[in-house]
């Protein structure tokens, strides 16, 4: 009864192919094609979702955080079943995604983003998608996508506003040169403090996917080449011109010459550590990095001895303390400290309960997470 | 008060009786107003109160036909009798409030400040305008210290009440003045104690508005948001700061194209420029 697989799935990208811009051709460039998509939050599983429906060939998923009750109103990729499981987002959004396309390679990494290992995340992809919920990580991804000469396409959404734009090395500004680096003032709008409705999620979400298709498909002149500003409520929608690269910046400037004026020689600048410590946190959550991985299994029998009530999956432990706020710790050394905004009692708690667990004091990489 | 605009004034005058023997007190203070005067006061600090009065129904009479406020120093009931249009009071008299008790909401209240505590107390406590003094040296109010211009930049900067500088003020050293900020002037004895009082007036009118004229060029005509908006700003940056978002993280489009941050503080704003300054959305 049952057809071949071939067979069953020859029209799963019929209505794309039929669209002219796209047809066979492109269809084969999407299959031949790898993005690299930062932060799986409300944007990150909308934008995973495309481009996995899409037919792209590998989708590289990469989050810091987990699944819970308060992601469910708009990140769409997520259940119930993952927010009681405690899920990190990428594993989460990388297991629904196989059921939706079992062709497409889908890799997960649940991680921070950092100067450390930004270059090794994006080599090899064609394109970098902003999925993130702070501006230093966006900094940091724009300056390696400058250096490495990909597009950059970001999205930001809060409220009921949104913003995105197509940063194209060789053609537009880098974003440290329009909204300023480190010594900008502020992190900007974010969903802790002004809320979030789903819809400028999906819209937002769209207008890079959308963008992301054109480049993939070998479709670069029809790439929406101008900053757009959304609101939804009240209803406003402005597109301004975005600035070629500027003479002197080492990511976007010389770009007539091909490559960025820092060329092969610096490191990324790392804009996102030293940002970090600054972003306000909305959710009382602080992210403590620690000197070297956690054993998860150990640690979690540390913390039972130590009257927490302890949760553990295959991912994470998390710890509620009898002070009230909670421990939830990442293999990779981070522990996400909920119930403060303090980053002093953030290590503070990690010192007490810690304790041996790493290479001794946690080090002064504290960041306040936002709720992507 | 029936002069809805009294607070358009630019030239103040006060009358000085002992700096013009010889000349009858209307006979000065008439050729003030044909210069140009904006609004008089009737200051008398040794005559009788029934000498005051006398003093303020001819300038009453006076200042009606040339439609221009009457402010008379010190004496509130002066002001009621005479239908004066307000009181100036110094920083020894009775308190503002209780100015304002005896003369209800519409009348005049003005006060003589020295310094800007002085000032910012007069504009807390429901004062009109203020007084901003003396700028110079002056044998008006022997005994007093000059104030300098540099309160009166500093009064430029703080106070939104109208303010008046006084003391010392001449039309040889009014630019000074004008350019530290003031844009009201008051003169007593360079005026009445001038031969010709009414081109003395005229001396100081065209001065402000030489001022004035400079003020207007660099005032520009934006739109920002949307919106129509006045400002001096020069730049990006200036404009930024002007409208306190220099804290945010902003995206800044200037004529349809986005101004990279490092150029705000080179690129130029001119008249008619549309200017969007929109904050980064960072949520995700």
């Amino acid at each position: 009864m049952a057809r071949q697989d071939e067979t069953i799935w020859a029209d799963r990208y019929s209505r794309q192919t039929r669209f002219a811009p796209i047809g066979e051709a492109g269809q084969r460039k999407l299959a031949g094609s790898s993005v690299l998509i930062v932060g799986v939050g409300a944007l990150g599983a909308s934008l995973a979702q495309h481009m996995v429906r899409a037919g792209v060939g590998e989708v590289r998923l990469v989050d810091r955080d987990f699944v819970e009750p308060s992601n469910l109103q708009r990140q769409v990729l997520f259940d119930e079943a993952d927010a009681l499981a405690m899920l990190p987002k990428a594993v989460a959004a990388a297991n629904k995604l196989r059921g939706i396309n079992n062709e497409v390679m889908i890799t997960a990494e649940v991680a921070d983003v950092n100067a450390a290992n930004v270059s090794k995340l994006a080599e090899g992809v064609q394109l970098v998608l902003d999925g993130t919920d702070n501006a230093a990580t966006r900094l940091l991804l724009s300056a390696v996508c400058f250096r490495q000469r990909i597009p950059f396409i970001y999205g930001g959404a809060a409220g009921a506003e949104g913003m995105s734009a197509v940063l194209l090395p060789g053609h537009t500004a880098c974003l440290r040169c329009l909204i300023g680096g480190q010594e900008a003032a502020g992190g900007g709008d974010t969903c802790d403090t002004l809320g979030v409705l789903s819809p400028i999620i999906e819209l937002i979400a769209s207008m890079q996917a959308v963008e992301a298709v054109k480049w993939l498909t070998g479709n670069a002149s029809a790439i929406r080449r101008t900053w757009l500003s959304v609101s939804l409520w009240p209803f406003r929608m402005r597109e301004s011109a975005i600035p070629s690269g500027q003479a002197g910046c080492v990511y976007c400037g010389d770009q007539q010459s091909g490559r960025g004026a820092t060329r092969e020689d610096g490191e990324i600048k790392p804009e996102a550590e030293e940002l970090e410590s600054s972003i306000l946190c909305g959710r009382d959550t602080v992210q403590v990095t620690l000197g070297r991985p956690f054993e998860l299994e150990r640690l979690a029998e540390q913390l039972e001895q130590s009257d927490c009530a302890v949760t553990v999956n295959k991912y994470l432990v998390r710890a509620q303390l009898s002070s009230g706020e909670s421990l939830v710790l990442f293999p990779d050394g981070r522990a996400l400290v909920q119930g403060t905004a303090d980053k002093d009692r953030a290590v503070q708690l990690c010192r007490f309960y810690l304790a041996g667990q790493s290479t001794g004091r946690p080090k002064s990489k504290i960041g306040a997470l936002a709720d992507g | 008060m029936d002069k809805p605009n009294w607070n358009q004034f630019r030239l103040y005058v006060i009358t000085a009786e002992a700096n013009h023997p010889g000349k009858t007190l209307a006979d000065v203070m008439e050729q003030t107003l044909i210069g140009g005067a904006h609004i008089v006061q009737l200051r008398n600090k040794t005559g009788s109160r029934a000498e005051v009065l006398e003093q303020a129904k001819a300038l009453r009479l006076l200042t009606r036909k040339y439609n221009v406020p009457l402010i008379i120093n010190d004496y509130p009931d002066i002001v009621l009798e005479t239908d004066a249009d307000g009181v100036h009071l110094g920083q020894d008299d009775l308190p503002i409030a209780e100015a304002r008790r005896l003369l209800g909401p519409d009348r005049i209240i003005g006060i003589s400040t020295h310094n800007i505590g002085q000032a910012l107390a007069a504009e807390r406590d429901g004062a009109d305008y203020i007084g901003v003094g003396p700028v110079f040296p002056t044998d008006t109010k022997p005994g007093r210290a000059a104030v300098s211009t540099s309160y009166v930049a500093e009064a430029a900067r703080s106070i939104s009440i109208p303010f008046v500088a006084i003391g010392g003020i001449t039309p040889a050293n009014v630019d000074e003045v004008l350019a530290a900020g003031a844009k009201r002037i008051c003169s007593v004895s360079a005026i009445v104690g001038s031969p010709d009082p009414a081109a003395t007036c005229r001396a100081f009118l065209q001065r402000i508005e030489a001022a004035e004229g400079k003020e207007a060029g660099r005032q520009k005509q934006l739109t920002v948001n949307g919106r129509a908006e006045q400002t001096n700003a020069r730049t990006i940056e200036e404009l930024v700061r002007q409208l306190g978002q220099q804290n945010k993280r902003l995206v800044v489009e200037l004529d349809g194209v986005i101004v990279q941050r490092a150029l705000w503080a080179e690129t130029e704003l001119r008249s008619g420029a549309a200017v969007e300054l929109v904050q980064f959305v960072g949520g995700g």
